[in-house]
């Protein structure tokens, strides 16, 4: 009996890393409450950008430098 | 600030976009009324507190309560102001200094906010600091309320339900937010409107 060569599936690709992310993913991230995501902003310990309607966003830098300075 | 649907009762497409802002933005709704009651507290709280933190500074601190913060020097923990957020003290050649610090548990690390020679001066600079941090975050919330309701409703001025939805974060005390959680089923089963 013939069987069907196997064909080899492509490993997932890794999805690309984010570049930004909300002030939710952030806290959940770092394990802190939303609070203190906002209080580290205002004391210009994470820089954020401002995207559409002004809504904030951390970039994934910030949170490195924030991890690896703290 | 009074309400938005004072004036004019909400549509029944606002009053759809409402009860789904509150539904995805549910965590900011119970995050933000704690944080500014919190807030709050500490403001009217501001002369008993920083008592406490002189009356503590001049009796001797337990061993426990002695802490390195990030400028190498110990400080004595007097007050907890919020979750991980104390207000210390150092003595020093006649008197005491006084700082705020910030407690990151994840690193066990203990980071100075500000520091003065008064505690009443360096909580106020504290409670202005956090009245700052709020209006961040209000505005912050205002742009995804926006953005959240134009995605989900396109085309649609939607504009009182965002100003309701910030007018409700603002005002709202975690108790009312308590009370209105035991009695909103009992309240939509009688066709009220929130």
């Amino acid at each position: 009996m013939e069987t069907i060569p196997k064909t080899e599936t492509p490993p997932n690709p890794t999805p690309p890393e984010r570049l930004a992310y909300s002030i939710q993913e952030a806290a959940e991230m770092l394990g802190v409450n939303y609070f203190s995501v906002y209080r580290l902003i205002q004391r210009g310990k994470l820089k954020p950008c401002r995207v559409l309607r002004g809504k904030l966003l951390v970039p994934r830098t910030e949170l490195l430098k924030l991890l690896a300075t703290e | 600030m009074s309400h938005p649907f004072e004036h004019r009762r909400p549509t029944e497409l606002e009053d759809k976009a409402h009860a789904e802002a509150v539904r995805h933005f549910a965590e900011h709704l119970k995050q933000f009324p704690a944080s500014r009651e919190a807030v709050e507290r500490l403001e009217r709280d501001v002369a008993k507190v920083a008592l406490a933190a002189n009356m503590a500074a001049a009796r001797p601190t337990p061993h426990q309560n002695v802490i390195q913060a990030d400028d190498g020097a110990q400080w004595h923990k007097d007050v907890d102001l919020m979750e991980n957020i104390h207000l210390c003290h150092r003595p020093i050649t006649g008197g005491a200094e006084y700082a705020v610090v910030e407690h990151f548990p994840a690193r066990d690390t203990y980071e100075i906010w500000n520091r003065g020679w008064n505690a009443s001066e360096v909580l106020k600079v504290f409670t202005q600091e956090q009245r700052q941090a709020l209006q961040v975050w209000r505005e912050d919330m205002t742009a995804q309320v926006q953005e959240f309701l134009t995605e989900k409703f396109p085309g649609q001025d939607l504009s009182r339900v965002a100003d309701a939805f910030i007018y409700k974060c603002t005002t709202q005390s975690v108790f009312q937010k308590q009370s209105h959680d035991h009695s909103h089923e009992q309240k939509h089963s009688r066709g009220m409107r929130i």
